[in-house]
C-alpha cells in the first residue's frame, strides 16, 4: 500500500487518490472549503495548498521540492511523497487566504445559524488574525429567497461553488450559477427559476459557511446543543442514513449520515422535512372506548389480552388479525406476531401495504450518466422486514397472510372476532381501513396519532415514533440496519416492541437486541449480526496553531 | 543581428494615409499564401520540424516555444483543435488588431500552415467581443479563404477536414488566458481551468487543442518562405525574430512598429515613436499592465524574452509599451492598473478574488490622501500573498496583479510612501474618488 508522510504522519491509500483525500480518509486534516468528495475538484478556495516533496523519479530515496505551493485536493498522492501543510509557506497562505475570505464576510456569527458547524470559525481559530486589517467598506450583498427549503445570504458566502456543482453534478437541475465577477460576484438562481428540486436541502448541508440556510431550521436552535443519533429514514425503502439531531428531547433537524452503497453524503427533501410527526398531531393518552377517563397500561394491557383470548375462543382458531404496518421495526412485528400466535394459533398476520409514489426517482449526472441518487417510490422504511416476519409465521398453514381486500371480505361476512392494528404514523389509507373494520367490535390500535382508526377503537394505545426507539429496518435491496433511540418517549406513549414484550411476560425490560437474539433462536439468522450504527465520533478539539 | 526590414508588417505602411485591407487578390499579389503551399510540399513532420528550428516563441505573453507546444499533442487523436487566442485586452496591447485591420489573411495563412502540420480538424479564432469591426473583417477574409480552397478541403492523405470559424468573446480578459478561452468557447463561464489535463491533451470539447496567439500564427508563411536559419538571424539567440511593439502614453508618435527582439526599449520609444512627451522618461511598463514596470534607471532596457530576469519585471508580455513621464503620479497609474484586475479578476480563486479589490480599495485612499504608513507594507503583502510567481491562484492573472503593485513599490517607494506621510497629497486632482470598481 503507497504511503507518504504529512506533516510527519504516515497516511496510506490504495488506488489513485488525491493529496487531500488520502489524509481525510486517514483523520489527518487539511484545512478545506471548495473540495468535496462527492463533488468535482475546482481548486479554489486555494486554502489546502501545501508544499509537496515527490520523490526523483531518477533517484529513488531523493525527494525533490516542488518551487510552488500544491493544492492538496487536486495533487495525486505518489508513494514516498513527503507533504508539508504546517511548514512557514503552507502557513503563511492559510493564513492569507483566510484573511481574504474574511474581508466581505459580514461576521454576524452571534446570528448566524452556522455558527458551531462553520469551517470559517475553525479555520479562524485555527490559523486566522485577531485584528482585521481591512478598513474600507465591505462589499455589501443581498440576502436571497432561492428556494422552498434555502436562503442564500450572500454576504456569508466565500465562492466555493460547491452548492451550484452539486445542482449540476448530483440533482443534475442545475438551478444555481455564478453571476458578476471579481469580489461582486454571487450565487444566484438562473432567473424565472428556483431552487426547488427534490435534494434542495443537500446544499444547506454542504454550504462549509452560513450562506445557504434551512427556512426549517432557521434560527430554532444553536448547533452547539445538539446531539446527533443515528438513524435510518423512515419514510422511504431506501434505508437511507441520517442522523436525528436533538436537544432536550425536541427534534430539530435531520442531517444525512454517509452510507457509501446507499444515499452517500444526501438525502431527499421529503426525509429532511418529513419528520413534523414526531412532535405534532400525536396520540398521548391510551383511550377506552365509551370512556372519558384515562386507563393505565397494566388495565389496558389486562384489557386487550382478555379481549383476544376471548374472541379467539368464541370464534375459533383464525378469527383474529394482526394488521402490521411497514414503518415499525422488524423486532416489534416479531413480537406482535409471536403474542397473537401465542393466543390464536392461527391469526391472519396481513401486512397494511405501503404507499407507492409512482417510480423510483433515479437522479443522474448529466456528463457522465453516473447515478448520484435514487427517490423511492415505496414510502415506507420496512415492507421486507414485515414480509418476511409474516412468512417466518405464516408456516404451517399456507397462505395465511391476505390481501386487504380479502380482509375486507372477511370482516363483511363477520369472519373476523378481533383485530389488532399497528398504524402507520404516516395517514396512509385510512379511509379503507376505516371502511374494512367499520363494525368491528374488538377493534385494538397502536397508534402515534389520535386520528384515523383511533376513533373506532375499542382500546387505543399511543406509541412511539422511530425517533423514540431502537430497531432494525430492512430497505428495499435487504439491507438490514439499525436505528438508534434519539429522544425520549412522549407522556404516556410506548414502543409497540415495549407492549408486546409485556404481554409476552418476558424477563426484563424491551429492548431491540434482545429481541433480535430471541429471532435468531426462533430460525431468523440474519438477524445476529445487526451492527449499530456508530455514534458520532467525539471530535477533536482544534488545535491552536502559533504562527 | 541583421533587422532589414518589416517582415510582418510589409503589407502595412508607417504611412497612415496608404494602409488599406489586404483582401484575397491583393494578398496573393504580394506574395500570399506561397508559405502555405511550401508548407504543403513537405511532410506535416518537416513542418513542425522547421518550426522548433525556427526557435519561434509564443507572442501571446509567455514566450512558450512555439513548435514544442504543438508536439505535446497526443499522437493519433482525433479530432484535434486549434484556438487561436485573439482577446487581446490586456491594457496596452493593440498589436494584433492592427495587424488584422489590413493584414488579416496573414493570420489565415498561419492558420492553414499551423492546421496542416498538426492535422487540426477545426480551428477557431476566439476574438475579443469590443474587436467588431475585425470579426467582420476576418469573416470576410475567411468566406474569400473558403472560396479558394484553403478551409473546408482535407488534409493531404487523410480524411480530416479543416474549418475555421470566428468566435466572438463577450468582454472578458480572462478568457484571453487559455483555458479561459477554451471554457468560453465551450461556451461556459471563463473561468481558468485547473492542470493538469492541459489543453495538448483535453483542451476545447475535452479532445486535444492547441492554443497560438494571432501574431505567432502570422509568423509562420514567413518561416515556411524564408526558412529558420533567416528567422533565427533576427532577435537574440534566446529570442529569434521580428516581433510587433506596440508604443502608446507619453510619446509624440503612438502606434504599432516592427522590429526584431531584443530591441532597446529607448531605441524603440526613440526611432520608432518619436521620443518622450511631454517630460523626460520615468517609467514604462514592457508589456502589458500585469508585466510591472521598468524603472528610470532601465530605459535601455532590451526588450527580449529574458527581460524579466534582467530587469525585475514579469516578462516581455505582449510587448505593449506604456511610457510614462516624469509628470506621472504613479500612485494613480498603479491604481488604474489595479482598478483594471480588480475589476476583471474572475472570482474563482480566493487570493485574486478578494485581493485585487482589497489592493483597489487600498490605493483609492492613499489617492484620496488617506494613506497610513502602514499601507506600503499591507500592500506589499497582499500582493505576494497573491503570489510572487509561481503563484497561488489557477491562472496568472493574480501574478500580473502582483508583478504590478510589487514592481511599483519596490522601484518607486519613495513616490508611495510621501503620500503615505501625510494627507495633503500636492499636485494631483484630490476629486472624490468612487470606492468601487
Amino acid at each position: 500500500m503507497p504511503t507518504m508522510e504529512v506533516d510527519g504522519k504516515k497516511v496510506s491509500w490504495e488506488g489513485r487518490k488525491m493529496i487531500l483525500q488520502a489524509c481525510l480518509d486517514n483523520g489527518v486534516e487539511l484545512p478545506h472549503y471548495c473540495y468535496h468528495q462527492g463533488l468535482s475538484i475546482v481548486a479554489s478556495c486555494r486554502i489546502c495548498l501545501v508544499e509537496v516533496e515527490n520523490p526523483d523519479p531518477k533517484d529513488p530515496g531523493k525527494l525533490v521540492k516542488i518551487p510552488k505551493l500544491m493544492p492538496a485536493c487536486q495533487t495525486p498522492a505518489v508513494d514516498g511523497m513527503k507533504v508539508h501543510s504546517l511548514s512557514p509557506k503552507a502557513a503563511a497562505n492559510q493564513k492569507a487566504v483566510l484573511e481574504f475570505l474574511l474581508l466581505n464576510h459580514p461576521l454576524d456569527c452571534p446570528v448566524c445559524d452556522q455558527a458551531g458547524e462553520c469551517y470559517l470559525q475553525d479555520y479562524s481559530f485555527r490559523y486566522g488574525r485577531a485584528q482585521s486589517r481591512f478598513e474600507e467598506d465591505k462589499a455589501k450583498k443581498p440576502k436571497k429567497d432561492i428556494g422552498k427549503h434555502v436562503l442564500l445570504y450572500s454576504d456569508r458566502c466565500i465562492m466555493c461553488t460547491r452548492c451550484v456543482r452539486f445542482t449540476r453534478e448530483i440533482s443534475g437541475t442545475g438551478e444555481l450559477g455564478v453571476f458578476g465577477r471579481g469580489h461582486k460576484e454571487e450565487i444566484d438562481v438562473f432567473p424565472g427559476q428556483s431552487l426547488d428540486n427534490p435534494l434542495s436541502g443537500n446544499v444547506i448541508d454542504i454550504c462549509p459557511v452560513g450562506a445557504l440556510l434551512d427556512k426549517d431550521f432557521l434560527f430554532t436552535q444553536r448547533v452547539w446543543f445538539l446531539k446527533k443519533t443515528p438513524s435510518i429514514s423512515p419514510f422511504s425503502s431506501g434505508g437511507e442514513n441520517i442522523f436525528i439531531e436533538h436537544n432536550q428531547g425536541r427534534v430539530y433537524r435531520i442531517k444525512p449520515r454517509f452510507h457509501k452503497d446507499i444515499n452517500q453524503w444526501w438525502i431527499s427533501d421529503d426525509i429532511r422535512y418529513g419528520w413534523n410527526f414526531i412532535h405534532n398531531n400525536r396520540q398521548k393518552r391510551i383511550s377506552v372506548r365509551g370512556s372519558a377517563d384515562c386507563a393505565s397500561w397494566e388495565y389496558s394491557l389486562g384489557r386487550l389480552e382478555q379481549m383476544f383470548r376471548k374472541a379467539a375462543a368464541e370464534k375459533g382458531a383464525g378469527s383474529t388479525v394482526l394488521l402490521l404496518s411497514p414503518f415499525d421495526s422488524t423486532e416489534e412485528m416479531f413480537l406482535a406476531a409471536k403474542w397473537i400466535r401465542g393466543i390464536d394459533s392461527q391469526a391472519r398476520l396481513i401486512l397494511n401495504p405501503p404507499k407507492i409514489e409512482g417510480r423510483d426517482q433515479v437522479f443522474r449526472n448529466p456528463a457522465t450518466g453516473a447515478v448520484t441518487y435514487i427517490i423511492r417510490a415505496e414510502k415506507a422504511p420496512n415492507r421486507r422486514g414485515a414480509e418476511k416476519i409474516i412468512a417466518h409465521f405464516g408456516e404451517p398453514p399456507a397462505g395465511r397472510t391476505d390481501s386487504l381486500d380479502e380482509l375486507a371480505d372477511r370482516a363483511k361476512n363477520g369472519n373476523i372476532s378481533a383485530a389488532l392494528v399497528l398504524v402507520d404514523p404516516i395517514a396512509h389509507n385510512d379511509s379503507r381501513l376505516g371502511e374494512v373494520f367499520a363494525d368491528l367490535e374488538n377493534l385494538v390500535t397502536l397508534s402515534t396519532r389520535p386520528d384515523g382508526l383511533v376513533g373506532r377503537a375499542a382500546l387505543a394505545l399511543p406509541v412511539c415514533t422511530w425517533a423514540e426507539k431502537s430497531g432494525v429496518f430492512e430497505n428495499c435491496e435487504g439491507r438490514i440496519q439499525a436505528f438508534e433511540r434519539a429522544v425520549a418517549p412522549l407522556e404516556e406513549t410506548r414502543s409497540a416492541g415495549e407492549v408486546f414484550w409485556d404481554l409476552l411476560s418476558q424477563a426484563g425490560t424491551y429492548n431491540a437486541a434482545a429481541v433480535r437474539r430471541l429471532m435468531v433462536q426462533a430460525g431468523l439468522a440474519e438477524y445476529a449480526d445487526v451492527s449499530i450504527p456508530q455514534r458520532e465520533k467525539e471530535v477533536e478539539l482544534m488545535q491552536f496553531v502559533e504562527l | 543581428m541583421a533587422f532589414a526590414g518589416p517582415v510582418l508588417l510589409k503589407r502595412i505602411p508607417a504611412d497612415p494615409a496608404q494602409r488599406k485591407l489586404h483582401r484575397w487578390a491583393d494578398y496573393v499579389a504580394t506574395g500570399g499564401y506561397e508559405g502555405f503551399q511550401k508548407a504543403r510540399s513537405i511532410p506535416p513532420e518537416d513542418v513542425i520540424k522547421l518550426v522548433i528550428e525556427s526557435g519561434l516563441r509564443g507572442r501571446g505573453g509567455a514566450g512558450f516555444p512555439c513548435g514544442t507546444k504543438w508536439t505535446f499533442l497526443p499522437k493519433d487523436v482525433h479530432p484535434r483543435y486549434l484556438a487561436v487566442n485573439f482577446d487581446e485586452s490586456e491594457p496596452g496591447t493593440f498589436k494584433d488588431r492592427y495587424l488584422i485591420d489590413h493584414d488579416p489573411h496573414v493570420l489565415l495563412e498561419g492558420i492553414a500552415i499551423a492546421a496542416y502540420a498538426n492535422r487540426i480538424t477545426t480551428s477557431y479564432i476566439y476574438i475579443r467581443g469590443e474587436y467588431h469591426r475585425q470579426a467582420k473583417v476576418l469573416e470576410e477574409a475567411i468566406a474569400e479563404a473558403y472560396a479558394h480552397g484553403v478551409f473546408g478541403g482535407k488534409h493531404p492523405g487523410t480524411d480530416i477536414i479543416h474549418n475555421c470559424y470566428v468566435h466572438r468573446g463577450a468582454g472578458a480578459y480572462i478568457c484571453g488566458e487559455e483555458t479561459g478561452l477554451l471554457e468560453s468557447l465551450e461556451g461556459k463561464r471563463g473561468w481558468p481551468r485547473i492542470k493538469p489535463p492541459f489543453p495538448a491533451v483535453a483542451g476545447a470539447f475535452a479532445k486535444p487543442t492547441i492554443i497560438n496567439n494571432v501574431e505567432t500564427l502570422a509568423c509562420l508563411p514567413h518561416i515556411m518562405l524564408n526558412g529558420a536559419a533567416w528567422f533565427k538571424s533576427m532577435g537574440t539567440p534566446s529570442s529569434a525574430g521580428p516581433k510587433l511593439f506596440g508604443v502608446s502614453g507619453h510619446v509624440h508618435k503612438p502606434g504599432v512598429f516592427e522590429n526584431e527582439l531584443g530591441v532597446k526599449m529607448s531605441a524603440l520609444i526613440e526611432k520608432h515613436a518619436g521620443g518622450v512627451k511631454g517630460g523626460k522618461y520615468k517609467a514604462a511598463i514592457p508589456g502589458g499592465v500585469s508585466m510591472g514596470i521598468l524603472g528610470t534607471d532601465q530605459y535601455d532596457a532590451e526588450l527580449d524574452f529574458d527581460i524579466g530576469k534582467k530587469y525585475n519585471v514579469l516578462g516581455l508580455g505582449t510587448a505593449g509599451v506604456i511610457v510614462m513621464n516624469d509628470q506621472t503620479d504613479l500612485v494613480l497609474a498603479l491604481r488604474n492598473i489595479v482598478r483594471f484586475f480588480a475589476h476583471e479578476s474572475c472570482g474563482q480563486c480566493t487570493p485574486c478574488r478578494e485581493g485585487t479589490a482589497w489592493m483597489h480599495k487600498i490605493l483609492n485612499r492613499i489617492a484620496a490622501g488617506f494613506g497610513k504608513p502602514r499601507d506600503f507594507d499591507l500592500l506589499m503583502e497582499v500582493a505576494l500573498s497573491m503570489g510572487a510567481m509561481p503563484g497561488t491562484t489557477i491562472c496568472g492573472l493574480a501574478d500580473g496583479a502582483n508583478w504590478a503593485v510589487r514592481t511599483f513599490l519596490q522601484k518607486f517607494p519613495e513616490e508611495f510612501k510621501a503620500r503615505l506621510k501625510s494627507p495633503q497629497v500636492q499636485g494631483v486632482n484630490l476629486a472624490p474618488v468612487a470606492a468601487t470598481v
